[in-house]
């Protein structure tokens, strides 16, 4: 969620909040016999009301698998979770009076530290990275389906090729999978390739020589097929826009006319292939943090209750 | 074409001495027809303008000559006498003379014996004519790969010309030539198979003798499978259903009806299966119902387990109950009988004919057809099926099964209609008239006076109404729907134009019957005035929403068809699939939406139902569940049988199909059940069910709105007027 | 993706319940310690139970002060203190290798910030929240209400002249006394410079004991034992003073009179005395001195011969004469009943019909005043001489260059003190605990050892 201006009750309300907390924090800390503790009446309070915040920001990881449960939106469970995660930190800082303490509390600390600053992280790159893959992934799609529309990309590469050159000697797959009407194929008839797993039969069937089409063959065979099968393997000239560029002006001077329309669609087929690099390399960073800041709020949690029963025990 | 119509004027003549009513403008031919006595013919058919060609048809009216009787229409006090000793030497004459130059046997009664001059001249005991044979050969025109041309068969009777004009409207054959030399011709006289013929075959069926007659070619055949037998034509033409079916049209579509038997328990055909063929049952007994299973699509685990999938089964609507839903509602299907929702078992015998929608429109079947008794029925094409529907015989066998049966159901699903008593209603089943219309016909106009109400049949009426931005398509009527009642009680004057969409049939009910039968039922009237005033009243304020925002023309994507759109700010999207799972878990399992669709600037518009404001997606549900509520959203009801008409039509891919398996009977072993895979439509119906749709509700970076495209775009371009 | 972020869950979670699960099953608690023990009670590290007591039923296990007192004793502060503070309120543990007994002030200042008395300790400072906010000048050095602040010693002393050059002897060189040639703390073995071997060879009848003003009674001394070395011992006339003055008492003598009471002084003398008449029986005739003279007075005659007593007798009352009016009330406060008797003797001269004192003039002997030598200035407070034994004497004690007269404490202020004991790294402790004790310890209990080795090992007892 971007921080922008419909932030701003949270935000107001959270500066309040955290304005407060330090001035009773400093009245108290200055004032106490034996400094600032988490044992004390105070450094339980904060160590309760801090808690009670990480509690609820983990618990936005429940509320989005009960998506419908009419118990709060999903946007106000979300500025919740940024707001009162991020005030977690200070009021934990507050209930250890600065300390870190011993092993489980000193751990626990860092888990919480590591754990805002990945959330900030995140946050902040939810700022710009959608528009970045908006603008620089075209061709988006579902990253789920990414897998799939790379293996179509190779079949109508692989169709497309053998329409001017006859059989390449590569396997078929058994019947090709009806995509979901519109959606995918949808989104396909935008790109200027020949739309969706039907192959568009606009392009009038030239069939080349052997010699004629042996240029096309070899760099198929030996740089294209296998870029479309490890997009994200480097060495490719394919990975790059402008290499991909002058390799195919290079072959467009080698083919006849005939050939000329499938080389174009096999340009945008790298041009596709290399979009989904780039949207798999942007949805990475867009939720890869996740992989750091969800299994360390899960131990935070674990070990936080841990220790407030052991600290009351104790 | 008949001419028949319901003018309220009677006409009294005596027909042979008896007297009889008719209305006036009926020809002599129709009104003696009509009361029993045939005139033979050989230039007149029913489905063309009769021309008075032949002669064959004269009677004596009294006049100064004989008159041809299919022309003349009757006169009140007209004296006709078909069968006079005048009368009948004039025709054998005829016969005789046209016998002369007939190449007897000609084609067609060589290969189905049923050449109509032939089989006249021998009734009238023409064995050998008088007169000489024409000397000089008109030629053959061996050049059509379909038809063969016998020029000299032909007695220029003109139904071929008719036929290619008014039927079928190609104006491929005329008449050329003056005299002896008189003849059709193709085109400007170009051999057939150089003209503009298209081989459809209305002139070959038409024709009366061999002059036309099919040359047979490899044709259609569904003559597959042990139990099918062909058959000649002269089989089909004992049958009395076929009877005035042109015999070398049988013989062109040999391949095209075959006669099946089935034993009991056997599976005449299946829900969804997509067919090109209709059934007539000769004999036994068949058993109509719904295999699908009546139940709406339901989540398993899900929300509450933390890392369950979501499994989707079924759920009955014992277990889900949903608002609105009842039990009392008819189920259309593609036969001539409705069923029950409560019970969704019918029976057919002897005389009903099924699949017709599947066989004329290529719809799903819409029910599952078994077998109870040995049955033996016909399968034809659509072609067959054509010509059967145009032989009145045959029409009227299924209209009087349709009154029987399901125009009853249909006429208490008028909500007019439902507190009836049964008198009125039964007044009203023989009063009504059944019409029929071809696609694109246009049944009644926005604007014209309304004088009639009409029930649908079979086929589908797109109503829409015309403003000053464009069409608004308000639905899609299909069978058991109605239209029109403002018609009934008069004065009033069409608020939306219905036309037919494919091969349509309706029932009409004339506003002034429908008036003589109030007078006689004045309760009925204040219920009337009631509904239809109600109706004025939601048509006038549909039209003040769509009048009052102006179409925005500026936008091309066809996104102002849409009423409502599901829009994702691809600048807060994190693309996290709450949305998705949201509406998994809001629709039993199913999600309506996928994250993928057109953009523009910085939105992306989901493909989710977008309420299109010309729901293409209704037109062609065989059982009618899948339907538009009074607000917005498209809604599919739970008997929904997974054929995917739906789901194919929606241009947008809206709309999907879910499979399941799920256990039914095993036909083929009774008592045992096996697993079979089912399918249901599913599609996104705003979750009106939830006050706010649940994507919505449930993105937690706020990117997901549902908009309505006409102020939304207004805005962003800056030139909108506020809603 | 969504199988990464599942399985990492999945692993953190794990990963945290075995790290949790594993200290738990081998019972090892000191993963919820808060951080390291105390350098006094180190050898607990492991053992959590000892403390952390925990009861049958009960849920917490805090270290309660049964825990504590187990092994400890901690003497209540006052009988009267209004509110008794549990071990852990002032003794925090688990700060690590740090003095447990370094109490905060805040911990003191509790009671003493905003103290509530009653009665006579109404004299003590209410206000009171660390040494340098609130700590009220030394009690020695305050004065309560109208008597100014004194040393209730009774020798005299000007420790200006002493500690200027200063003349041992009449003619004798000038030598430049060090505070160490009198004053040295008492475990101290020192050569003393001014020492006679006479005098320190003496036994002296009165004891040190008598001359030096008790500690008050409830006084909260510390619970160490003393080195000896804290304090500076009495300044005793054997070691310090004797080496210059003398008590020289008759000019037949070198040797001075013994620096004791009077009575054992009289007794020397009239031993000293009786001896020389015996040796030397012809000094019976005393002749006029006419150097004795005094105007105004009657002439005593040319010759007396007396008996050896009433010679005796003679010159006991001149040499006490001169002792009690000068050389012992040089330094101590005699009683005025005498110093008149003594007079009226040497106005009369001797008048020979008086009836010679043979022993009843020694009966009104003076009454030598109380030494009331303060051996602690700072009762409360645990000074120790030896932590400061690097500074010079008077580094803080300038007082005494300038000091005349006895009744001068020469205690440093507080601000000198101060100088150095102050917050902040580059300063002294100045925390309470540093000067005072909470615990009376003399009201010590013993605690029955009951811990043995092995056991301390294994968690038991």
């Amino acid at each position: 969620m971007r921080i922008d201006k419909t932030q701003r009750g949270w935000a107001i309300a959270s500066l309040a909040i955290f304005a407060v907390f330090t001035t009773m924090y400093v009245a108290y800390a200055v004032n106490a016999p034996s400094g600032p503790s988490g044992g004390s009446a105070p450094g339980l309070a904060f160590g309760v009301i801090g808690f009670g915040f990480m509690i609820f920001a983990a618990l936005l990881g429940a509320r989005k698998r009960v998506p419908t449960w009419r118990i709060g939106r999903a946007q106000a469970w979300m500025r919740g979770h940024l707001w009162l995660g991020l005030l977690s930190l200070p009021v934990i800082l507050f209930h250890g009076g600065f300390h870190f303490g011993g092993t489980l509390t000193r751990l626990l600390m860092w888990l919480l530290i590591i754990t805002v600053v990945s959330g900030i992280f995140g946050a902040a790159l939810q700022h710009f990275v959608p528009r970045v893959m908006t603008t620089d992934v075209k061709l988006e799609t579902i990253y789920d389906e990414i897998g799939n529309v790379r293996k179509l990309l190779r079949e109508e590469a692989d169709r497309a090729v053998e329409m001017v050159c006859g059989p390449i000697g590569l396997g078929k797959s058994a019947s090709e999978e009806v995509l979901r009407a519109g959606g995918l194929s949808a989104a396909r008839t935008m790109a200027t390739t020949g739309g969706g797993a039907v192959v568009a039969a606009a392009v009038e069937t030239v069939v080349l020589t052997k010699e004629e089409c042996a240029p096309l063959r070899k760099f198929y065979l030996n740089e294209m097929r296998p870029f479309l099968e490890q997009p994200r393997h480097r060495g490719s000239r394919l990975g790059d826009a402008d290499k991909a560029h002058g390799a195919f002006s290079g072959l467009r001077t080698l083919l006849p006319q005939g050939a000329q329309a499938t080389l174009q669609d096999l340009e945008d087929i790298c041009d596709e292939a290399r979009q989904l690099v780039r949207q798999e390399q942007l949805h990475h960073l867009l939720h890869g943090w996740l992989l750091v800041h969800i299994p360390f709020s899960l131990a935070l949690i674990l070990l936080g209750a841990v220790h407030a029963v052991m600290a009351l025990k104790y | 074409m008949s001419t028949i119509s319901r003018l309220p004027e009677l006409v009294e003549i005596t027909i042979d001495g008896r007297p009889v009513q008719v209305a006036a403008g009926t020809s002599v031919f129709d009104a003696a027809r009509m009361n029993g006595t045939p005139i033979p013919t050989l230039c007149h058919l029913q489905n063309e303008m009769p021309v008075g060609v032949c002669r064959l048809c004269v009677v004596d009216t009294g006049a100064r000559v004989l008159t041809a009787s299919c022309v003349r229409p009757v006169e009140p006090g007209m004296k006709v006498v078909t069968n006079s000793e005048k009368v009948l030497n004039a025709r054998k004459t005829l016969l005789e003379l046209l016998m002369a130059d007939h190449p007897s046997p000609c084609a067609r009664q060589e290969k189905s014996g049923d050449c109509e001059l032939e089989t006249l001249a021998r009734a009238a005991g023409i064995t050998q004519p008088r007169f000489a044979k024409r000397t000089v050969s008109r030629g053959i025109d061996d050049s059509s790969l379909a038809i063969a041309v016998d020029h000299d068969a032909c007695i220029l009777c003109d139904r071929c010309i008719r036929g290619c004009d008014e039927i079928k409207n190609n104006f491929v054959l005329g008449r050329m030539g003056k005299g002896y030399s008189a003849g059709i011709a193709f085109d400007l006289n170009a051999p057939m198979g150089d003209s503009t013929c298209i081989s459809c075959g209305e002139c070959m069926v038409s024709c009366p003798t061999g002059a036309l007659t099919n040359k047979t070619l490899v044709g259609t055949s569904i003559a597959t499978g042990p139990d099918a037998q062909g058959f000649e034509a002269e089989e089909l033409l004992q049958l009395p259903v076929f009877k005035g079916v042109s015999g070398t049209f049988l013989e062109l579509n040999r391949g095209a009806i075959v006669k099946r038997r089935f034993h009991p328990g056997e599976i005449i055909c299946r829900e969804g299966e997509f067919g090109s063929t209709a059934f007539y049952i000769l004999e036994g007994k068949a058993r109509v119902s719904l295999s699908a299973p009546m139940a709406h699509v339901k989540t398993q685990g899900g929300a509450k387990g933390l890392f369950k999938k979501l499994t989707s089964t079924l759920a009955a609507r014992d277990t889900d109950i949903r608002a609105e839903e009842t039990r009392d509602r008819t189920i259309p299907i593609d036969a001539s009988v409705d069923l029950a929702y409560g019970n969704p078992v019918a029976e057919l015998g002897p005389g009903d004919l099924f699949g017709e929608m599947t066989c004329m429109n290529f719809y799903p079947r819409s029910a599952t057809v078994i077998a109870e008794t040995d049955v033996v029925a016909f399968e034809m094409l659509r072609n067959v099926l054509d010509i059967m529907m145009k032989n009145k015989s045959f029409r009227a066998q299924i209209d009087q099964n349709y009154r029987r049966r399901a125009l009853e159901n249909h006429l208490r699903g008028v909500p007019m209609f439902a507190d009836l008593s049964p008198d009125f209603i039964e007044h009203l089943k023989e009063s009504v008239e059944l019409q029929r219309f071809a696609p694109g016909q246009v049944i009644a106009r926005q604007g014209d006076a309304a004088n009639s109400f009409y029930l649908v049949r079979i086929g589908f009426v797109k109503i829409s109404e015309i403003y000053p931005g464009g069409e608004l398509v308000l639905a899609y009527l299909s069978r058991g729907d109605y239209f029109g009642e403002i018609g009934l009680l008069g004065g009033g004057v069409r608020t939306a134009t219905c036309t037919a969409l494919d091969h349509v049939e309706v029932v009409r009910i004339s506003g002034d019957d429908f008036r003589d039968m109030m007078d006689r039922f004045p309760s009925v009237r204040q219920g009337l005035e009631v509904v239809a005033a109600e109706r004025a009243a939601q048509n006038q304020q549909r039209m003040q929403t769509v009048r009052s925002v102006p179409i925005d023309q500026f936008l091309s994507q066809g996104l102002m068809e849409a009423q409502s759109l599901l829009i994702l700010d691809l600048q807060n999207c994190t693309r996290c699939d709450a949305c998705v799972n949201a509406c998994a878990d809001a629709h039993d399992g199913i999600t309506r939406l996928v994250r993928e669709g057109l953009r523009f600037e910085q939105y992306l518009v989901a493909t989710s139902c977008r309420q299109c404001r010309d729901p293409l997606c209704m037109v062609g549900c065989p059982v009618g569940s899948i339907r538009r509520r009074n607000s917005l959203e498209v809604i599919i009801e739970d008997w929904c049988i997974g054929c995917g008409l739906c789901a194919r039509n929606c241009p947008y891919g809206n709309i999907n199909l879910h499979p399941f398996e799920v256990m039914v009977e095993d036909l083929e072993r009774p008592g045992r059940k096996k697993a079979v895979v089912k399918q249901k439509a599913t599609s996104c119906d705003l979750c009106t069910h939830l006050k706010e749709p649940s994507c919505v509700y449930a993105c937690p970076h706020d990117a997901a709105h549902r908009v309505d495209p006409r102020t939304f775009f207004s805005e962003m371009l800056g030139g909108g007027t506020a809603k | 993706m969504k199988r990464a972020k599942f399985w990492l869950s999945v692993g953190a979670l794990a990963l945290a319940l075995v790290w949790i699960g594993w200290h738990g099953f081998t019972r090892d608690s000191r993963v919820y310690s808060s951080g390291r023990m105390s350098g006094a009670h180190a050898v607990l590290e492991t053992e959590c139970a000892v403390c952390h007591v925990q009861t049958a039923g009960a849920f917490s296990a805090k270290a309660a002060d049964s825990a504590c007192l187990a092994c400890h004793d901690g003497p209540m502060h006052h009988a009267a203190q209004t509110r008794t503070l549990g071990c852990a309120e002032c003794h925090t543990e688990h700060r690590g290798r740090v003095s447990i007994v370094a109490a905060k002030n805040e911990s003191c200042a509790q009671c003493h910030g905003d103290l509530k008395t009653s009665g006579s300790a109404a004299r003590y400072a209410a206000h009171i929240y660390s040494f340098e906010d609130g700590h009220p000048e030394f009690a020695a050095l305050r004065s309560f209400g109208a008597l100014p602040a004194s040393d209730p010693g009774t020798i005299m002393v000007n420790h200006a002249i002493h500690m200027k050059p200063i003349r041992r002897v009449p003619n004798g060189p000038n030598v430049q006394l060090e505070c160490g040639d009198c004053h040295q703390p008492g475990a101290v073995s020192t050569d003393w410079n001014y020492a006679d071997a006479n005098y320190t060879a003496a036994n002296t009848s009165y004891s040190e004991q008598d001359e030096v003003l008790a500690l008050r009674p409830g006084a909260l001394g510390r619970p160490i034992p003393r080195s000896g070395r804290e304090l500076m011992a009495p300044v005793r006339f054997a070691y310090a003073c004797a080496g210059c003055h003398s008590l020289s008492f008759d000019k037949r003598f070198d040797e001075g009179v013994p620096h004791d009471k009077p009575e054992v002084v009289h007794a020397f003398l009239v031993k000293k005395f009786g001896e020389f008449i015996a040796a030397h029986p012809g000094e019976v005739r005393v002749v006029r001195d006419p150097g004795r003279d005094l105007t105004g007075k009657p002439l005593a005659p040319e010759v007396r011969v007396l008996t050896p007593t009433q010679w005796v007798a003679e010159r006991t009352a001149e040499g006490e004469d001169l002792l009690w009016r000068k050389t012992c009330k040089q330094c101590h406060a005699l009683s005025t009943a005498e110093r008149e008797r003594g007079t009226r003797i040497l106005q009369s001269n001797r008048r020979s019909d008086e009836p010679p004192d043979s022993g009843a003039s020694a009966g009104r002997l003076p009454e030598i005043a109380r030494a009331s030598v303060t051996l602690q200035w700072m009762p409360h407070a645990k000074f120790d001489h030896d932590a400061h034994r690097g500074f010079s004497c008077v580094g803080c004690h300038e007082k005494a260059l300038n000091s005349t007269v006895t009744s001068d404490v020469l205690l440093p202020g507080i601000a000198t003190c101060r100088a150095c004991h102050a917050p902040g790294p580059e300063h002294a402790e100045s925390r309470c605990f540093e000067c005072h004790t909470y615990h009376d310890w003399s009201k010590r209990k013993e605690v029955k050892p009951a811990f043995t080795l092995p056991a301390l090992r294994t968690g038991g007892r």
